[in-house]
């Protein structure tokens, strides 16, 4: 099967449909500040969307990200409490994102149980001993903490780009390096992998410790935005960033998708809903247009890869 | 692994069933106390159908969700299908005059409906049933925001119809009759019809039952659809026990129908799996969360355990399975094909 059109192409002419229209109908959509302020408040969901790319690329999935975005926050929002720099909070947060990780991928990998559930009773078992330890409660971040002390718009700015940057390692990553190409072939047939002296089991569970580390950094990130710490942040992130790799054609049977189809299919998705305002349309359809979105994309890609 | 054979020693659903019956009785014998000849607490009666009320519809949803776990699939939507059917049966009966009746036979259309969306674009176009629940998750959500424009309620359903959710027929709760029939039905359905086997065959091997002449296809869609009905079923009881319509209603309720059939024993990977184990499942959460809470523990404490549950029942079915399946089959399923020398 010879496939010549590239699988983002349906993405990206869907994203120049949208951002053509809203600069024609709607130009105050570009507008630096707004702009700014909603991709400095998507850059940690396109962290954990990297993440969550790659478990889906080595052919599994994991729902348990928002919880561990959680956990991630709340561990950062209280060593800052306790008077921590900025540096013991990120390494907090990482390190715990970290834990997850590796408990996820332990289920995974080594005790083979199929990743859908467990990280279904992680994510349940975090996002409720969270709501045990905090009974809903924020944690107050010191005044020098949001956006590192600087100037909002210098803040946003470095977070922009700081995910940027780590995101576009990460693809590099995957694409270029051989330990990232494991992850492919793993997830298009992890018995070939294991016959060409690539270990399967260690690639997965390096792939589930990835995504705990990226949810942590993330976690932090979220935490510097705000001057407090919501134990309640990162429901629904999971469907979100699945959505976003599925949407930017990341094969859901492994193997096959690139990290910047995700960086696109989470930009389609975060610019309908502000689209939909500016284009008049009122913003209680935005679920139903991202679930159409979702939709779409599918067919597409099923179009695509039988008409060649 | 995916394998037919079943564990030898044990049935999963005797040690649930065991496991039920310790979390019952624990909370029979701490949570319930005795003033003046009235029971209070988790052994009163009225406990007792809070318990059986509160878990009809997330039962409802994961009896629909285990056909379609036997066949290899999953739906995340139903959850979602619950809270549009909701809305639908509210905006039928109030804003569009329908008697009550009518609205809930329409209701019943547009749940099956849903599910037809859904078993379009997984049997017919053969596209992932994970990724299409994710999308039509988001969308009957979505449809139900837009709606209500995301505020509206539907409230002030007359007596007759509240008596569905919140009366007794014959002693038992309403719903709990309608849930029992729903219980028989799927049980028939799934262990002593035709139909249940093909089932179990195609989620133990879905191109080996289309050679054996089964229509995959049309079974596939048929579950999904069954499943899109009994979400607006469920939907409609939830109305009728809150007295209210919303938007909002069901969220997260396919992820405890998704607990709760795993728990029961079926495999997620699909082929085996019972409609018995799924029943035990739920109740074996109802229990959990519900008698914690009459023991005056904090409620998180029901879902942390729920989710350690989970695991340790995931653990110990696969674990039986790979004994079983080392010592037997090891040598003829695993070796690979040698090359033969020329």
């Amino acid at each position: 099967m010879k496939t010549t059109l590239p699988r983002e192409l349906p993405l990206v002419l869907a994203l120049v449909l949208v951002f053509g229209l809203l600069a024609l109908v709607a130009p105050e959509f570009f507008d630096r500040k707004p702009l700014m302020s909603r991709f400095a408040q998507e850059a940690p969901v396109l962290i954990v969307a990297a993440g969550t790319s790659l478990v889906i690329i080595v052919r599994q999935i994991d729902i348990s990200v928002g919880s561990q975005f959680a956990v991630s926050g709340i561990v950062a929002g209280m060593l800052a409490s306790y008077g921590a720099g900025v540096a013991t909070c990120a390494a907090g947060a990482l390190g715990a994102g970290l834990l997850m990780g590796a408990i996820n991928g332990l289920c995974v990998a080594t005790l083979r149980l199929p990743s859908i559930v467990v990280t279904l009773a992680t994510m349940v078992i975090w996002r409720e001993a969270l709501r045990l330890t905090q009974q809903g409660q924020f944690i107050n971040l010191p005044s020098g903490f949001q956006w590192f002390g600087l100037t909002l718009e210098s803040g946003q700015m470095i977070q922009i780009s700081a995910a940027l940057a780590l995101f576009s390692l990460l693809a590099w990553f995957a694409s270029n390096v051989s330990a990232g190409r494991f992850i492919y072939a793993v997830g298009s047939d992890a018995e070939a992998a294991r016959l060409s002296g690539i270990p399967p089991r260690i690639t997965t569970f390096a792939a589930f410790v990835l995504l705990g580390g990226l949810c942590g950094i993330a976690a932090f990130m979220n935490a510097l935005q705000t001057p407090q710490v919501d134990p309640k942040s990162g429901t629904g992130l999971e469907m979100k960033v699945i959505a976003a790799s599925v949407v930017g054609g990341i094969a859901i049977n492994g193997g096959r998708g690139r990290l910047w189809g995700a960086f696109l299919g989470l930009l389609l998705l975060t610019t309908i809903s502000p689209a939909l305002t500016y284009l008049h349309v009122e913003a209680y359809w935005e679920k139903a247009v991202q679930g159409s979105i979702i939709l779409l994309a599918v067919i597409a890609e099923t179009i695509r890869t039988r008409r060649v | 692994m995916r394998t037919a054979l079943r564990p030898t020693l044990v049935r999963h659903e005797v040690i649930l069933a065991a496991v039920l019956l310790i979390e019952w009785f624990y909370f029979y014998f701490t949570a319930t106390s005795e003033k003046r000849g009235i029971t209070f607490g988790f052994g009163a009666l009225d406990s007792q159908f809070d318990l059986l009320r509160h878990s009809v519809e997330i039962g409802l949803l994961a009896l629909a969700v285990t056909p379609i776990i036997l066949t290899g699939g999953i739906d995340l939507s139903l959850g979602s299908t619950l809270g549009l059917c909701s809305i639908v049966f509210g905006k039928l009966w109030q804003d569009a005059g329908a008697p009550l009746w009518l609205a809930g036979l329409l209701t019943i259309v547009v749940g099956g409906l849903a599910g037809t969306i859904n078993a379009g674009l997984i049997a017919k176009l053969r596209l992932p049933p994970l990724i299409v629940t994710l999308g039509t998750f988001s969308l009957f959500r979505g449809l139900a925001e837009a709606l209500t424009r995301g505020t509206a309620t539907y409230t002030g359903f007359p007596s007759s119809f509240l008596l569905l959710g919140q009366g007794r027929i014959a002693g038992l709760p309403t719903q709990g009759w309608l849930y029992l029939l729903v219980t028989i039905v799927i049980w028939l359905l799934i262990h002593r019809t035709v139909f249940g086997r093909t089932l179990r065959a195609i989620g133990f091997s879905s191109e080996g039952a289309r050679y054996a002449g089964i229509p995959v296809n049309r079974r596939i869609a048929a579950v999904y659809v069954f499943a899109g009905i009994i979400a607006a079923l469920a939907g409609i009881i939830y109305t009728s026990r809150l007295g209210q319509a919303k938007a909002d209603a069901g969220t997260g309720y396919e992820l405890y129908a998704i607990t709760a059939v795993v728990l029961g024993g079926t495999s997620i990977f699909g082929g085996t799996g019972s409609v018995h184990g799924t029943i035990l499942g739920v109740a074996a959460i109802a229990v959990l969360t519900k008698g914690l809470v009459y023991a005056r523990q904090p409620q998180e404490v029901g879902g942390i355990l729920t989710g350690a549950l989970l695991l340790l029942a995931l653990l110990a079915s696969t674990f039986a399975k790979s004994t079983f399946y080392r010592t037997r089959t090891a040598k003829t399923l695993t070796a690979p094909p040698q090359p033969k020398l020329p």
